[in-house]
C-alpha cells in the first residue's frame, strides 16, 4: 500500500531582520494508515511540521520540501484552492489551544454547524443533529447545554474536545492532532484518546500526533519520531521506546517524575552533549 | 497542632439563578513542614479550595484555619506575609507591562519592607535567575523562567506556606523537572508548607507526603505516599486515576491493556 502521506526534506525557514531562522531543518517521514507521533520540547519544530503539512505558515515563513505528497497530490505544487480542498476535509487538524483556536464570539452549535450547512447544504435541524452527534462522540455529557455555550463559558477540556468534535464531522482521512488531549486531566485524556484510537482502527484514518509527552505517545502511537531543534534525532517504534538510544529521548524520559520513584531531585537534560552541536551552521 | 486546617468547607457559585457547588465539605489538614497534593480532575474544585484559602472564593460554609486561627475576611496584610500562591500559567499570572523588578518590589512597597534592591536580587538568586533579568519585561522570558519569577515574587514577604495551583503543568517536560527541583529545594531550605494542586499524580507523588484524591467537588479518598506508591487505594475513582496515569504506561512489568 503506498504511504498517505510522504515527506521528504521538509524546512520551514523565517527570514528575520538577523538572517534566517530554520525551524524545521530537513524532517523527512512517510505514514501510513496508522498512529505517527512527534515528541519534543517547545522550540523543537513539532508544531510548524504539523502546520507545513497542510501549508498553514504564513509568509515571511516559507516551507520547502523535496517531496511532500498527500494521497497522490503534490501538496508544494497544489494551488491555494486545491489546499482549501483538502484542509478540513481530506485532512483534519486539532489545534493546542481552545482559548485561542475556538471563535470568541459565535456559539458553539453556530460553530460546529457553519461547515455542514455551507459546505455540505444540510439543513438546520439534521446539522444541529450531526453537531450534537458529534459532540457525544467526544463524551460531552450533555451535548444540548454546550451547543448553547459560548467558548469562554468552556472548561479547557470541553474547549478541547469540541474541536475534536469540529474536526472530526468531515471525516478527514489524515488528523493532525496538535497536543490534543495536554489541556485536559488523564481520565478525559483516555476517552478522548480511545476516540482517536478507534478512528484511526474503524475508518482507516492516518494520524499525527504532536506531543510534548513522550510516555503518552509511547502509549498511544505506533511510530514516534523524536525532534530536536528542528531535526528527528530519532525514529523509535513506540513499544521500543524504553530502548531508545538517543540521550535526547533518554533525557526527555529520566526528566518525569514516577509514582513511587525516587525522592531524589529529577534528573535534568543534558544539553551539552556532542548529538546538540549535529549539523549546526 | 496543624498549620492549616479546613474543616467542612463548601464552596457555592451563584450566577443566573444557577448554583454551582464547586466544593462540598471538604476537610483536611497539613502539619508545618508537611507537603500535601490535591488531585482530581479539572472541574474537581481542586483550585476552589486554594482560592477560599486566599479569599478569592466565596466561603458558603465549614472553617479555614491558619495556625489554629480563622482566617480573617478580607484577609490583609498578615495574610499575606504568611501564605502566597503561585499560579498555574505563568503567561497570565505576571503583569504584563510591569518589568520583573517592579512585580518583585510591589509586595515589599505594600508591606514597607525596606531594602527591596537587595532583596530583589537576593529573590532572583534564589529561584536561579541572572540579576539582570530584573529589567526585563514578562514577554523576554521563557514560560519555565516566568515561573521562576511567579515563585519568587511568592517568596518576597518569606511566607510559610505556599499553595501551588499547577505549577509546572504549562510547562515543557525537562523545564518541569528543573522548576520541580527548585521548590523542592527552596521547602527545605526555607521550611516551607506547601499545598499542591496537580491533575497529574506521577507529580503529585513526587512533590508530597500525602494526597487528597477529589472528584466533584467531594473529598474522595487520602492517600498516604506510601499507599499510593504501592497502589492500596480502596475507591474505585483513585484507582481509576491510578490507571490512567500516563506515568504507568511504560511500566514493562504492567503492560498496558
Amino acid at each position: 500500500m503506498s504511504p498517505l502521506l510522504e515527506v521528504q526534506n521538509l524546512r520551514v525557514t523565517f527570514d528575520t531582520e538577523t538572517g534566517p531562522v530554520e525551524a524545521v531543518r530537513g524532517v523527512s517521514f512517510s505514514l501510513g494508515r496508522e498512529r505517527l507521533g512527534i515528541v519534543g520540547e517547545s522550540g523543537s519544530g513539532k508544531t510548524m511540521t504539523g502546520r507545513a503539512v497542510l501549508r498553514l505558515i504564513r509568509p515571511p515563513g516559507r516551507v520547502e520540501a523535496d517531496r511532500m505528497v498527500f494521497d497522490g497530490q503534490d501538496l508544494i505544487a497544489a494551488s491555494e484552492r486545491e489546499m482549501r480542498a483538502l484542509r478540513g476535509q481530506r485532512i483534519g487538524m486539532v489545534m493546542q489551544d481552545p482559548k485561542y483556536s475556538l471563535n470568541p464570539v459565535m456559539n458553539v452549535g453556530a460553530q460546529l454547524t457553519e461547515g455542514l450547512r455551507l459546505r455540505d447544504g444540510f439543513g438546520r435541524a439534521d446539522a444541529r443533529a450531526k453537531a450534537i452527534a458529534a459532540l457525544e462522540a467526544v463524551q460531552i455529557r450533555d451535548p444540548e447545554r454546550v451547543m448553547e455555550a459560548y467558548p469562554h463559558e468552556l472548561s479547557g477540556g470541553m474547549g478541547q474536545r469540541v474541536m475534536i468534535a469540529m474536526m472530526l464531522i468531515p471525516e478527514p482521512d489524515l488528523l493532525i492532532a496538535d497536543e490534543p488531549t495536554s489541556a485536559l486531566d488523564v481520565t478525559v485524556q483516555a476517552e478522548v484518546l480511545s476516540i482517536l484510537d478507534a478512528l484511526v482502527r474503524d475508518r482507516g484514518m492516518g494520524l499525527i500526533f504532536i506531543s510534548h509527552d513522550l510516555r503518552l505517545v509511547a502509549r498511544f502511537c505506533d511510530r514516534v519520531l523524536v525532534m530536536y531543534k528542528g531535526r528527528v534525532v530519532e525514529e523509535v517504534e513506540a513499544k521500543n521506546l524504553l530502548a531508545a538510544r538517543h540521550p535526547y529521548t533518554q533525557g526527555l524520559l529520566n526528566c518525569l517524575p514516577r509514582i513511587g520513584g525516587s525522592r531524589a531531585p529529577l534528573p535534568g537534560l543534558d544539553r551539552t552533549g556532542a548529538w546538540t552541536q549535529e549539523g549546526t551552521p | 497542632m496543624s498549620l492549616i486546617e479546613i474543616d467542612n468547607l463548601s464552596v457555592t457559585f451563584r450566577a443566573k439563578g444557577r448554583e454551582v457547588r464547586a466544593v462540598e465539605a471538604v476537610s483536611l489538614t497539613v502539619a508545618a513542614r508537611e507537603s500535601y497534593g490535591l488531585v482530581g480532575e479539572s472541574g474537581s474544585g481542586k483550585s476552589t479550595i486554594l482560592r477560599a484559602i486566599c479569599g478569592l472564593a466565596p466561603i458558603s460554609g465549614g472553617s479555614i484555619r491558619i495556625g489554629g486561627v480563622p482566617v480573617a475576611t478580607p484577609r490583609g496584610r498578615a495574610f499575606a506575609a504568611r501564605v502566597q500562591m503561585v499560579f498555574q500559567d505563568p503567561y497570565a499570572s505576571l503583569h504584563p507591562r510591569h518589568t520583573i523588578d517592579r512585580t518583585l518590589s510591589e509586595p515589599l512597597a505594600i508591606h514597607g519592607l525596606s531594602g527591596s534592591d537587595a532583596r530583589v536580587v537576593k529573590a532572583l538568586e534564589d529561584v536561579g535567575l541572572p540579576a539582570a533579568f530584573r529589567f526585563r519585561f514578562p514577554h523576554q522570558l521563557s514560560g519555565g523562567q516566568r515561573q521562576r519569577v511567579a515563585i519568587a515574587r511568592a517568596l518576597m514577604l518569606e511566607p510559610e506556606i505556599l499553595l501551588l495551583d499547577e505549577p509546572t503543568s504549562a510547562l515543557d517536560a525537562s523545564v518541569q523537572a528543573e522548576v520541580l527541583n527548585l521548590l523542592d529545594r527552596l521547602r527545605d531550605e526555607r521550611g516551607l508548607t506547601f499545598l499542591m494542586v496537580s491533575h497529574d499524580l506521577a507529580v503529585i507523588d513526587h512533590m508530597t507526603d500525602r494526597v487528597l484524591v477529589m472528584q466533584n467537588g467531594r473529598a474522595v479518598e487520602e492517600l498516604t505516599r506510601a499507599a499510593l506508591a504501592g497502589a492500596r487505594m480502596t475507591t474505585d475513582y483513585a484507582r481509576s486515576l491510578f490507571d490512567a496515569s500516563a506515568d504507568r504506561m511504560l511500566d514493562p512489568a504492567k503492560e498496558a491493556p
